[in-house]
């Protein structure tokens, strides 16, 4: 062991006691700021706001929580998941593999599941390397992620076609691709044409879906209260968060909205808004850039629910949020998925199981690849680093 | 909660050796009975018969623990119609101890020179067919050897009680197996007896 915690520990328990004490610095100010906060005063200044955050803009106001509508007697809930074998860069071929893991869980009488996984071997140019005429980028990290997403998002446009309706189609993890607002536009189409086509598929067969985001670290409503306690418009000025910021190195100034706990919107719709265990919150529009890009019915938009263990964050496309059957079936399909399972959409901790490589999964591979190459006399060749680590001597 | 009587096959060999194999079932439940016989088709035709040691339902992920899913209100079956996903995430498997094997006509009481191919299917075994292959109990003395899960003398029992109840109380087979066990246990009276008290119907 060549880490000694000892050295650590003492700076963990002073960052410790700084994190407990500093979520508590503020409370105050936030359960004022909730209390008195202005809807129609918050609307005309998001209008207006230069800020450098994501705001979540309400589309039926901040305040307000709907509690947990009766599940339907029959519903389905279709869940995808995909695992990754990246490519290896010790390797001398080239390749990655995507095993998607797929649900479909019918409820009612009688009940029916289906589960089910498949791997994917992408190997071309065409999935390797992704170009315009004077850049070559290839898939992997970052990118690769990109094309799981798709995967998984396209492999749920399957199984709607033979779950038993209503249906609700569920994903892990975010339904914005903010990611790719870094990414050359090429890059960005490659993954947003396919996962925006799936979007389609899934609205063109009334089948909401959703992005489940357990123990979210996202702090969009918390910004737009930041917005409604800024002391720039009874200055007459708008919301200008660069000229604040700058003001505190040249005057030291200090910013009205530094009064407001640094805490993420989990917090604030646990432990301020209170939300009772199955209730949700408003539904939000997202502030993301590459949302500009979504057509407008399959705009993202969120809420927050708990969902008897904590408070997750929920994204459906805004033609789902606007329907408000759909919605329902939604919050309710979740919240019953989350009693099944400890916390966590039953369904998708099946897809999960059904998607994971195992380190054992992973290592047959490699040797598989060995093994296939030595059958045509290329003896597998590592880099001499990968070889200090799989050869450990003293 | 379990019905498989029109078809043949139980499962499929997940596990083998020359003593005998492990089968995962086809459908959660549908475990033979223990005592019963089973018989694999081998790659070249041959045919093996075993009897049944052992069965267990589990998690089909050694990682995964199985927890409770029920409720005063909600027991037994009405658990497993409100998770449908259970039927994919448990399975089923029992092992079963080869007794014999046929080539051809010749039905041989002695282990089979090759285990039965993993992956192949394990199938039920017909009343006349068990009739044939159980006639003469001579294998008796390689389950009086078996080391398992359970003690061999319970395997014994529990497969004489369930060839008497196939061979519709054949009160002259039962007279033959309460010989062959004599015969393997005369110097052991402190397990004969006990195991020909078990088999006695008119004790059970």
């Amino acid at each position: 062991m060549t880490l000694d915690v000892a050295a650590i520990a003492e700076e963990l328990r002073r960052l410790a006691f700084e994190t407990a004490t500093g979520e508590r610095h503020g409370w105050n100010a936030l359960e004022e700021a909730v209390r008195h906060l202005d809807e129609a005063n918050l609307e005309e200044r998001l209008r207006t706001a230069k800020t450098s955050w994501l705001l979540a803009r309400a589309t039926h106001g901040y305040r307000g929580a709907w509690p947990r509508p009766t599940i339907a007697d029959r519903y389905s809930v279709v869940a995808t998941d995909g695992s990754l074998l990246t490519p290896d860069r010790h390797s001398p071929i080239r390749y990655y593999v995507i095993n998607l893991g797929g649900v479909v869980l019918s409820y009612g009488e009688p009940s029916g599941a289906r589960l089910g996984s498949h791997a994917r071997f992408f190997a071309s140019e065409d999935d390797l390397y992704l170009s315009d005429l004077s850049r070559r980028v290839p898939v992997s990290g970052a990118v690769l992620s990109f094309r799981r997403a798709v995967e998984e998002l396209r492999h749920a446009v399957e199984l709607v076609r033979s779950a038993d309706p209503p249906v609700v189609a569920l994903q892990d993890g975010t339904l914005i691709l903010w990611g790719l607002e870094s990414q050359p536009d090429f890059v960005a189409n490659w993954a947003l044409g396919p996962f925006l086509d799936a979007l389609q598929a899934l609205r063109e067969a009334h089948v909401p879906v959703a992005g489940f985001i357990s123990y979210p670290g996202s702090s969009d409503v918390m910004n737009a209260l930041r917005v409604s306690v800024c002391d720039y418009p009874p200055q007459g000025r708008t919301v200008n968060c660069d000229h604040c910021r700058a003001r505190i190195f040249t005057e030291g100034h200090q910013p009205a909205c530094d009064i407001l706990p640094d805490v993420p919107d989990r917090v604030l719709f646990e432990q301020v808004m209170r939300l009772e265990p199955g209730a949700r919150s408003q539904v939000f529009a997202s502030g993301s850039m590459i949302l500009g890009r979504y057509p407008e019915d399959d705009r993202i938009q969120f809420f927050y629910l708990h969902t008897g263990t904590e408070v997750a964050r929920v994204e459906v496309p805004a033609w789902v949020a606007r329907d408000r059957a759909k919605l329902e079936l939604v919050h309710a399909a979740i919240v019953d998925q989350c009693s099944r399972a400890r916390g966590y959409p039953l369904a998708l901790q099946e897809a999960h199981e059904l998607a994971v490589i195992r380190a054992e999964e992973r290592r047959a591979v490699e040797i598989l690849v060995d093994r296939l190459l030595a059958e045509h006399g290329v003896v597998m060749r590592r880099s001499a680093k990968d070889r200090s680590k799989r050869g450990r001597y003293v | 909660m379990c019905d498989q009587s029109g078809t043949e096959r139980l499962g499929e060999i997940i596990e083998t050796s020359t003593v005998g194999f492990v089968a995962e079932c086809d459908e959660l439940h549908c475990l033979p009975p223990l005592g019963s016989l089973v018989r694999v088709r081998g790659a070249e035709g041959e045919v093996i018969y075993a009897v049944v040691t052992y069965g267990e339902t589990g998690s089909i992920d050694p990682g995964r623990r199985v927890v409770r899913r029920g409720s005063a209100d909600l027991r037994d079956q009405a658990i497993y119609q409100r998770n449908p996903e259970l039927r994919h995430v448990l399975r089923s498997v029992f092992s079963a101890a080869a007794i014999a094997y046929r080539r051809g006509d010749r039905l041989s009481y002695l282990l089979p020179p090759l285990p039965p191919p993993l992956h192949f299917s394990v199938e039920r075994v017909s009343l006349p067919e068990a009739q044939q292959v159980t006639d003469q109990p001579r294998y008796f003395a390689i389950l009086a050897q078996y080391r398992g899960e359970i003690p061999a003398d319970q395997l014994l029992a529990a497969h004489a009680r369930y060839l008497f109840d196939v061979r519709q109380s054949d009160r002259d087979w039962l007279e033959r197996a309460a010989r062959e066990l004599a015969r393997i246990f005369k110097h052991d009276y402190d397990r004969l007896v006990p195991l020909l008290e078990a088999l006695d119907p008119d004790l059970a």
